[in-house]
């Protein structure tokens, strides 16, 4: 059978039970209360959102440093991954993380993803990206693929070190949703490291994906 | 009868119950934690269901208009009525591209068509790539909890499955274990021509297929391999993008009692440059699998809304004891109580409905407040309708008898006197092997009421 005709029989079937079902049962119905606008999560103060967001961050997992400007971005960025022990350091094609890596200087191996074979990519210590959005309710990253090339250096790498301007924290989830665009094929959002609790309950941080995150928070120098 | 086997088969099993005990206990807590950092808990369910049963409602139009935007933005929409045609195309998509390893991220709908076995059969690998999917693969069970498929395995189980299938030193020390299948599925990942994932919401508006997840394996199952295939149900259709936050407040809080997982992706069928990431291909496979039938009455179409959080499950004292093995389903617990014999027909369920106490926790816990004790009794009443099981001749006597009696006022009385007077009771077998009765006063209320008890007190005043 061809899958057109699938497809139709599958809508029919469905439309056939949607209408016995109207015939049987107006009164069995079961009580769907109408629609009410969300409640925000929580409603900080535009000036805590960042605070909020940094205790959001430590409380899924994840590091941060909060940075002025490119100069000391890039310092703190160098010593992010020198205490990581990253040797081989791959960035994004985000402007702001090529000028960052170049002035953290030769002592890292650091390589274009554009460069990269799977199997060198695997090999990569850290992932350098920035971030889209930031939600302070919930301390998640949001990723949008037609931004910037960070699908695989967000999730390959054991590090992940995300760059993100203060500006763009959101207060909640549904603030996020209403901010990025389907543009984007894939739009990734990151809440703390990679963890599993498969065995026996235990959580190890750090399985299929990075086992460290650390956003360097940007403030307007 | 095999769930009445497989539960006593569970219930003598120590560990199992221990790790059972553990677990859903943990999640029961966590989930209660997790909820109370919503402001409007009863708000948000409402609402959740409200919008379910809106798209319910209206299922032909919103699968027609997700297909149209999933489309636009370059996946490819296949229908299947049933297991074997979903298997089809999904195997047929595999073949074309010359696949020989394919990787899975978790997909409940897949171990409902037992995906797995048809791929198998084609000569191509699956490799399950969640830590305990992956377990269970290579043990060749089948997962006991729809959130940890592995509950039902120690820690030293596993360590000895690893050494004897990776070839890994022996150890019971969980960060090894992880670390070890980690490297495992690295190649795995590296070599895959194909990744099959699940969906759990999909969105009509803009054509979007979300995935929840922790560990990243269904990351790298979207984003590594040249194609996609995501197997979703017909019931995974949800309205709005905007609609998205209420689930996503609902979901991980039930499931796991995290506020959000570590990880969801939102894609929007494929890249549009070819410098961009990501797959060229994504297939999207909608599977009916006697879903639509669902949607024939009102109580029975609330199956239709579960979103496969696992929280009934914890809170069921039943599954609590027994675990999921002895359901004898993809599905267990008191979810899979309901969907399994709607699913897999009565004939091969027919127990299932009885596994339930109907004290009603799991309705409580739903995030999208089925009610899974009324459907519980509605696949009751059909089991006996269809005389579906064993025959059951002295039960439908005794019913029969007992209604004869109930509504004939004289009958009863007299009924009642001979069983005072002769002290008989009726051989209830297996209900009262679990159960006292209580002894009959020697004086049935009518008979006080016509000896005297009508002038006691001021009843007509």
């Amino acid at each position: 059978m061809r899958s057109g005709d699938v497809r139709r029989e599958i809508l029919h079937a469905i439309r056939e039970n949607l209408a016995q079902g109207l015939e049987s049962s107006p009164s069995d119905r079961l009580s769907a209360p109408a629609s009410s606008p969300p409640v925000p999560l929580s409603l900080p103060e535009r000036g805590d959102v960042v605070k909020h967001f940094t205790e959001q961050l430590t409380a899924v997992g994840a590091q941060y440093t909060v940075v002025r400007g490119e100069t000391q971005a890039a310092a703190a960025l160098a010593r992010i991954l020198t205490a990581a022990g990253a040797r081989r350091v791959v960035g994004s094609d985000a402007p702001v993380v090529q000028r960052l890596l170049q002035a953290v200087g030769n002592d890292l191996v650091i390589n274009r993803l554009e460069r990269l074979s799977r199997d060198e990519l695997f090999a990569c210590d850290a992932g350098v990206t920035t971030a889209q959005w930031g939600i302070a309710d919930t301390g998640t990253l949001v990723l949008e693929s037609a931004r910037e090339q960070s699908r695989l250096l967000s999730l390959v790498p054991p590090i992940h070190v995300a760059v993100l301007s203060t500006r763009c924290i959101c207060d909640s989830l549904s603030d996020a949703l209403g901010r990025v665009s389907v543009a984007s094929h894939a739009i990734t959002f990151v809440t703390g490291p990679s963890r599993t609790s498969d065995i026996e309950l235990t959580l190890v941080v750090g399985v299929h994906g990075p086992q460290t995150v650390h956003v360097l928070l940007m403030e307007e120098a | 009868m095999t769930f009445e086997r497989d539960a006593r088969t569970a219930l003598a099993d120590g560990q199992l119950r221990g790790a059972l005990r553990h677990a859903t206990t943990l999640f029961g807590e966590r989930r209660r934690a997790a909820l109370a950092t919503v402001p409007d808990w009863e708000g948000a369910r409402d609402r959740a269901r409200a919008i379910k049963d809106e798209t319910l409602a209206h299922l032909d139009r919103y699968l027609e208009e997700f297909t149209a935007n999933a489309e636009r933005a370059g996946a490819r929409v296949h229908w299947a009525r049933d297991a074997t045609e979903a298997c089809d195309i999904i195997g047929e998509i595999a073949e074309q591209r010359g696949a020989r390893t394919v990787v899975k991220s978790k997909s409940m709908a897949s171990e409902e068509i037992h995906l797995n076995a048809a791929l198998a059969r084609r000569g191509i690998e699956p490799v399950e790539t969640d830590l305990g999917e992956y377990i269970v693969q290579l043990a060749g069970e089948t997962p006991s909890h729809i959130v940890v498929p592995a509950i039902h395995k120690t820690k030293a189980q596993i360590g000895a499955l690893f050494a004897d299938k990776l070839g890994i030193a022996p150890s019971d020390d969980v960060a090894t274990l992880t670390a070890a299948a980690r490297a495992a599925l690295r190649r795995r990942f590296a070599e895959a021509d194909l990744g099959i994932s699940g969906v759990n919401f999909a969105v009509a508006e803009t054509g979007t297929i979300l995935i929840l997840e922790n560990e990243g394996n269904a990351r790298l199952t979207t984003s590594l391999p040249r194609t996609h295939v995501a197997l979703m149900g017909i019931e995974k259709v949800i309205p709005r993008f905007a609609d998205l936050d209420v689930f996503l407040q609902l979901l991980p809080r039930s499931g796991t009692g995290q506020v959000l997982t570590a990880y969801q992706s939102l894609l929007t069928g494929t890249k549009r440059t070819p410098e961009d990431e990501g797959p060229e291909e994504l297939h999207i496979v909608v599977l009916d699998n006697g879903r639509s039938r669902m949607l024939a009455s009102a109580v029975t179409r609330q199956s239709l809304a579960c979103i496969r959080c696992g929280a009934c499950l914890n809170a069921c004292p039943v599954y609590r004891q027994i675990g999921g093995h002895a359901y004898g389903s993809v599905y267990p617990g008191p979810i899979g109580a309901v969907l399994s014999p709607q699913l897999f027909g009565l004939a091969r369920s027919a127990a299932l409905p009885y596994a339930s106490s109907l004290c009603g926790a799991c309705r409580d816990v739903c995030p999208v407040k089925i009610d899974i004790p009324a459907l519980l009794l509605h696949l009751r009443a059909q089991v006996v309708a269809h005389r579906v099981g064993e025959p059951r001749v002295l039960e439908r006597l005794a019913f029969w008898i007992y209604a004869a009696v109930m509504v004939r006022p004289r009958l009863f009385e007299w009924v009642m006197h001979a069983v005072r007077r002769l002290r008989i009771m009726p051989p209830l077998g297996a209900w009262t092997k679990w159960r006292d009765l209580r002894p009959l006063a020697p004086q049935s209320f009518r008979e006080q009421w016509r000896a005297g008890l009508r002038d006691e007190g001021d009843v007509d005043a």
